[in-house]
């Protein structure tokens, strides 16, 4: 068993708190990954189930120890770090056998279970080199390496891939994934990039400075926000924030500029608690396209393009709703033949089935009956 | 082809003025001592002044059994005292590369031996040493011991010869060193305690290997002063008792400037420099075979 349980874990430097009381339970097994803007606490957090920082209260616990005054190498973890922190000195055999060495594991055991891991990561035919004649992406592979051979309760990954180029990424994106198939050890991994969260994670850990907003599933994250920030941070490009004010009965929804939407009839009863609230009305790119004509599943709204980003697969435009300012500018993603040009006048559908909304100050999603 | 031709003549022009700075202040004055070292005055006609007399100066220098002597006492203060400065600057390196809170204590304690004259380190360690009024006889005799002849016996005096260099001499070592550790990046160290490493065998298998570069060019500083040992016993015992002390710069010294016998000085000195080479040209070898071989960068 490798669950890892955080309960009320604070840390302050001084007099100053940076993680503000977290409780975390992660599934033996489980890929979790942590996420949020730099400086939100992220690596903080993880270090401190490394034990590379000291906690200043709460509880954290692996496999059902708890490792609160146990130094790293007793906590039974192994880590990747950004920088890979291979031993320069050392060949990739050396690196990956240190750990067991120090263990004092037998000769044969420590070949074996470094060849194993050496095959894994293809990286066999790279034992006898220094890091220094390895390729960013060989580097990364060996560090991956030296923590496989321990064989440890849980990985910890530190923003594993932020020094290496997008295609790379992408492609050791997919190999850890694949590791964590093969092996099925607990993984915590730390990354500003949301792809990546979303990509990896079994579920995701949302950090903003020091706390946690969101602990949720790839899909509960992405279509169940808990927060403005956290619509705001998934997704690329990100949800489509505007003011509005909701509407006598909760029927519809008055944004700037005398567009009204219509409420759809399923979440009236949602909308009716909120009746003359000022609220941010969100809805995601992929919601705002062109108006289909008698598509009841779409709010139809004149609009202007300002700006066009053909991205090949789709094209991505900023749109203006109503006449002159209106209500604010969205960004839609619309098929690639769509032939929009900037200027354009354009009828705009939003599919409101699928619409947020969120508190003006606090950023918390208000949520209907049915989640 | 013309363009190559000017860009060479540039280069030159631009390498002239330290080329010619180095002649004037390094080339200049060793050939002065080598032709120097030629010259020397006839016993039987001191009248006709230095004279050319070949390699008659080296040939006496061969013979001369105070070269030989304090040659060899250059050779042990070498022997003693730079590895005692390594190991003593290490330790003080790592003291002062602690994360403490406030740095400069340790730090000025740490540049302050080498900021000080040797010839007042000397003259501060001959006090400590001295036989009725020292220090260190003092705390000896409170714990019930004999006083000792620190100064007027040749291995004692020897002995608090080497303790006053290695003080003076470690702090150097240490901040050469220091420079070195600051260049280990720490997530090394939390890599190998990840991995499962103690503080000792952090200290053994990251710290000193990484820190090995800056641990050979600290020993090359140290052995080539350590060659030119002069101010340290100078101040201290003045070569004595006897010339059990005395070095070879220290000899060189008298000769040239007591004895005013500048061909021989000069003959003395020249085999110094042989020596000084000798050396450092075995340290660069060593250095390059082993960068060759493991390659740190």
């Amino acid at each position: 068993m490798s669950e890892v349980t955080l309960t009320n874990v604070v840390k302050a430097y001084g007099a100053t708190p940076v993680i503000h009381g977290i409780d975390l339970a992660i599934r033996s097994g489980e890929f979790v990954v942590f996420v949020g803007p730099s400086g939100c606490g992220k690596s903080t957090l993880l270090r401190m189930i490394a034990g590379l920082e000291e906690i200043s209260g709460g509880q954290i616990a692996i496999g059902g120890t708890v490792v609160n005054d146990l130094p790293p190498r007793a906590r039974d973890i192994a880590m990747v770090f950004q920088d890979y922190a291979l031993y320069p000195h050392k060949t990739v055999f050396e690196n990956m056998a240190f750990g067991l060495r120090l263990r004092k594991r037998p000769d044969h055991e420590i070949r074996a279970r470094v060849g194993e891991a050496a095959s894994i990561l293809q990286i066999e035919h790279l034992l006898q080199r220094k890091p220094r004649e390895l390729s960013g992406g060989q580097r990364q592979r060996v560090a991956m390496g030296r923590a496989i051979v321990r064989q440890p309760k849980a990985f910890l990954f530190d923003e594993p891939l932020s020094n290496l180029d997008a295609l790379l990424r992408a492609e050791m994106r997919v190999e850890i994934k694949k590791l964590h198939q093969k092996l099925g050890n607990t993984i915590v991994y730390v990354t500003h990039d949301q792809v990546e969260a979303m990509t990896l994670a079994d579920r995701i850990v949302v950090l903003q400075s020091g706390n946690l907003v969101q602990y949720d599933t790839p899909d509960g994250i992405y279509n169940r926000p808990a927060a403005q920030f956290v619509a705001g941070f998934t997704g690329s490009p990100p949800m489509n924030f505007l003011p509005c004010r909701i509407g006598e009965g909760g029927r519809t929804i008055h944004l700037a500029g005398g567009v009204d939407l219509p409420v759809p009839a399923r979440r009236v009863a949602e909308c009716a608690r909120h009746v003359g609230r000022d609220v941010v009305f969100g809805l995601r790119p992929e919601h705002v396209g062109v108006a289909r004509a008698g598509d009841p599943s779409q709010a139809a709204v004149g609009g202007r393009v300002m700006l066009v980003e053909p991205l090949g697969s789709d094209t991505l435009a900023l749109v203006r709703l109503g006449a002159g300012d209106g209500a604010g500018e969205m960004t839609g993603r619309f098929a690639p033949d769509a032939g929009l040009a900037v200027g354009q006048a354009l009828p705009i559908g939003l599919a409101l089935d699928h619409f947020h909304l969120f508190d003006k100050t606090t950023g918390a999603a208000i949520r209907g009956a049915d989640w | 082809m013309r363009r190559d031709l000017s860009e060479r003549t540039l280069g030159i022009l631009l390498l002239a003025p330290a080329a010619l700075l180095l002649a004037v202040i390094v080339v200049y004055p060793i050939a002065t001592l080598f032709v120097n070292s030629l010259y020397g005055v006839d016993n039987a006609n001191p009248a006709a002044g230095e004279q050319f007399v070949g390699l008659k100066n080296y040939a006496t220098a061969f013979g001369d059994e105070r070269f030989w002597d304090s040659t060899l006492h250059t050779v042990l203060y070498i022997l003693v005292t730079v590895p005692a400065s390594l190991v003593v600057g290490l330790g003080l390196a790592l003291l002062a590369n602690m994360p403490f809170r406030v740095k400069w204590p340790v730090r000025l304690g740490l540049l302050l031996p080498w900021a000080l004259p040797l010839v007042f380190a000397g003259l501060i360690f001959r006090w400590f040493f001295e036989y009725k009024t020292g220090v260190v006889n003092d705390v000896l005799m409170r714990l019930g011991l004999e006083p000792l002849p620190w100064l007027s016996d040749p291995n004692l005096a020897f002995a608090a010869i080497c303790i006053a260099i290695v003080w003076k001499s470690s702090s150097f070592m240490a901040l050469m060193l220091l420079a070195g550790l600051q260049t280990i990046p720490r997530s090394l160290y939390e890599a190998a305690e990840v991995d499962g490493a103690t503080k000792w065998q952090q200290f053994v298998e990251i710290t000193l290997p990484m820190l090995r570069p800056a641990i050979f060019v600290a020993l090359i500083f140290r052995t080539i002063t350590a060659i030119q040992t002069f101010d340290i016993p100078y101040a201290m015992t003045g070569g004595g008792p006897g010339d059990s002390t005395e070095t070879l710069a220290m000899y060189i010294h008298k000769t040239t400037l007591d004895f005013l016998d500048f061909g021989y000085g000069s003959a003395l000195a020249a085999l110094m420099f042989v020596l000084s080479m000798a050396a450092t040209s075995g340290y660069l070898k060593y250095t390059r075979r082993s960068s060759g071989r493991s390659g740190e960068d």
